[in-house]
């Protein structure tokens, strides 16, 4: 089922959440709703679902406004943050529950319906766990059984808030995985709220970067991470070294340093932003050959995983950089803890600025 | 596809922190004692004296105190009594309990503090409140006695303030844990397709049914033990407006005392049975407090 979002606004008291939302998912899309917490986005989720009601604007469902149908009519399933099980039935139970209140005439039997929760747990991997309660279930249990407790009543649009907001590291990974290959095989129109954007970039097949109540950019992973539209999206989206300076002649200036902008649309400019990846600086030691770039001390060394990550202080006490380097990488230069280094960004995306940046308030 | 399942260890850091907890074996002792000789001395001798007092003068006086035609009368009106506004207020504490945690009104502070009223309020001025308002001389006195309908001195009063009091148990009991428990399984409920009276059934109640019957008890037995605010509009009219509890006092008040303790270790054996009761749901409440997180 498609689902299209027509100028949703909300507001809570003087709080605007949403300030005119549009956009649309295309049928058996996997969607992800991404921000910082208080943008609007898992108010967004709970409008799609008519759990919360918009002040003005449409939610279309299939092409037929579904603004003001009630939440139970509108045959969508919801994955709560919190799982919100039935804390006194058994997993069998929850699972049936959508099934069991319904009206007489469209009921299914007894035993359809142990069927179809003998069906569902097996498609959560959880067979053996139908006669116990809620609070006897890990955190990745229950999110599996909420999951498989929301596709009973075999909705038309799956919508999860915060799927695995509650989990650790290790099991979230998995479920993610887990929820990625489920859509697969089921294809039902999905939407899922987070604030983390790793999760949606491996998740999601578009993804919609919310903030402060607006759309800043829609698209897919890639595009949304390799072209970043608004200096927002690109802090938001992996970590991310900020510059300001300007730019002259399709050269940066930042600090002291020139650094060439490749196939930049911004010949000249007052003040800009210059965002750079860590992974997308190079850095050389300072051997006065003339390289040139932002001059910087190595302050700290951390060898994480397959990487190496440097922190480094600009030269000219601008600030910190951080650099990540590979560990082959890190082993041909040879840089050592207090050397003066030279950082040459090899991609650099700028802002021309107008005038202050709207603050961001989000901390990577 | 498996998913790992994190089994959470009990860290060493708890056993520390118990024994840094424990106080020298004298501190315990000593305030253990004190508990014990309080409760001996305030609550555990005056009841036996309750029970040996109503048996001192043997099995068959006992029996024929509870047995006479005025004792059974003032048993069968506190039972109806109780039979009235108990249920009233398990309605009304449930809509309120109903109204506070699940939804955001102005005005709901000012309920709440309402409910609070009765605890803060004498029993003897709660009673007077009825009498001023439906009394001979009260605002709606002179209008009822022309319709020929009795309020004070008669049952309906009685029964109103008994509701008066014991108004607060049960919404007092449920607010809290309603608000524990949140609004999340009422939301899943309904977008699986429940109604609104299914989700109450299925899933409101169940959920806070040992809070409801704790706030029951304890009304119920407020209910049939409140002697200050029924005195007031009662009017002690033997055989017909005493309830238990002013049926003992006037025994008393004759130097009956056998029959009066004898009566009284009804209430003495009610207050047991709630007690009994109450640990029993305490312990089932805990239960259901427990989050499903």
């Amino acid at each position: 089922m498609s689902i299209q979002i027509r100028y949703i606004t909300k507001s809570f008291g003087n709080f605007q959440a949403l300030k005119g939302i549009n956009f649309d998912i295309a049928p058996g899309e996997l969607v992800a709703l991404l921000g910082p917490s208080g943008c609007g986005k898992t108010t967004l989720l709970r409008i799609i679902a008519g759990l919360e009601w918009p002040d003005s604007g449409q939610i279309i469902f299939h092409g037929v406004d579904a603004t003001s149908r009630h939440v139970r009519e509108r045959e969508v399933g919801f994955v709560f943050q919190h799982y919100a099980l039935f804390r006194h039935m058994t997993v069998f139970e929850n699972i049936a529950f959508g099934l069991r209140v319904r009206p007489k005439a469209t009921r299914p039997t007894e035993h359809e319906i142990k069927e179809k929760v003998l069906r569902l747990l097996k498609l959560v991997q959880l067979e053996w766990l139908s006669d116990r309660y809620p609070p006897q279930l890990s955190g990745g249990q229950r999110q599996r059984i909420a999951l498989a407790r929301a596709l009973a009543v075999e909705p038309k649009v799956l919508l999860l808030d915060e799927p695995f907001g509650a989990l650790d590291a290790k099991v979230r990974k998995d479920l993610r995985r887990w929820l990625r290959n489920l859509h697969d095989e089921l294809h039902v129109t999905s939407v899922f709220v987070t604030h983390d954007q790793e999760e949606a970039l491996e998740v999601a097949d578009r993804i919609v970067v919310m903030n402060a109540g607006q759309v800043e950019q829609i698209g897919a992973p890639d595009e949304v991470y390799e072209h970043p539209a608004t200096p927002f999206v690109y802090q938001f989206l992996g970590d991310v070294n900020l510059f300001h300076g300007r730019v002259d002649d399709g050269w940066a200036k930042i600090g002291e340093a020139d650094i060439r902008l490749p196939e930049q649309e911004v010949d000249q400019s007052d003040s800009a932003l210059f965002f750079v990846r860590p992974h997308e600086i190079e850095v050389n030691r300072s051997n006065g050959n003339g390289v040139k770039g932002i001059g910087a001390f190595v302050r700290d060394i951390r060898r994480y995983g397959a990487v190496v990550r440097l922190e480094l202080e600009r030269t000219d006490g601008d600030g910190f950089v951080e650099a990540v380097l590979s560990r082959e990488e890190f082993k041909a230069n040879t840089v050592r803890k207090g050397d003066e280094v030279i950082l040459q960004p090899k991609r650099i995306k700028v802002f021309p600025q107008a005038a202050e940046p709207a603050p961001i308030d989000y901390v990577i | 596809m498996s998913v790992a399942v994190a089994i959470p260890q009990s860290s060493p850091g708890q056993v520390h922190s118990r024994l840094a907890n424990r106080e020298p074996a004298w501190v315990r002792w000593t305030l253990i004692s004190l508990a014990l000789v309080f409760l001996t001395g305030f609550l555990v001798l005056p009841l036996a004296v309750v029970f040996s007092q109503a048996f001192s003068k043997g099995w068959s006086v006992y029996a024929s105190a509870l047995v006479e035609s005025n004792a059974l009368a003032a048993i069968r009106l506190t039972l109806l009594v109780a039979a009235i506004s108990v249920p009233l207020n398990l309605v009304f504490g449930l809509s309120a309990a109903w109204a506070i945690a699940k939804f955001d009104f102005s005005g709901k502070s000012l309920l709440i503090t309402l409910i609070d009223l009765p605890f803060s309020v004498s029993p003897v001025v709660s009673g007077l409140i009825y009498v001023l308002m439906f009394g001979l001389q009260g605002w709606f006195g002179g209008w009822l006695a022309d319709h020929d309908i009795k309020i004070i001195f008669a049952v309906p009063g009685i029964v109103m303030a008994t509701i008066f009091v014991t108004f607060p148990f049960v919404a007092r009991e449920l607010i809290p844990l309603m608000q524990a428990q949140g609004t999340d399984e009422e939301e899943a409920a309904i977008v699986l397709g429940a109604s609104g009276w299914q989700t109450f059934w299925r899933v409101t109640l169940p959920n806070i049914k040992w809070g409801l019957l704790y706030g029951v008890i304890l009304s119920n037995a407020r209910a049939m033990g409140e002697f200050g605010a029924v005195s007031v509009v009662s009017g002690h009219i033997r055989g017909l407006t005493n309830t238990i509890p002013l049926h003992v006092e006037i025994l008393y008040n004759e130097y009956n005392s056998a029959a009066a303790f004898a009566v009284a270790s009804l209430l003495a054996l009610l207050a047991l049975v709630t007690l009994a009761l109450k640990s029993f749901l305490e312990w089932r409440l805990h239960a259901s407090i427990t989050p499903s997180k």
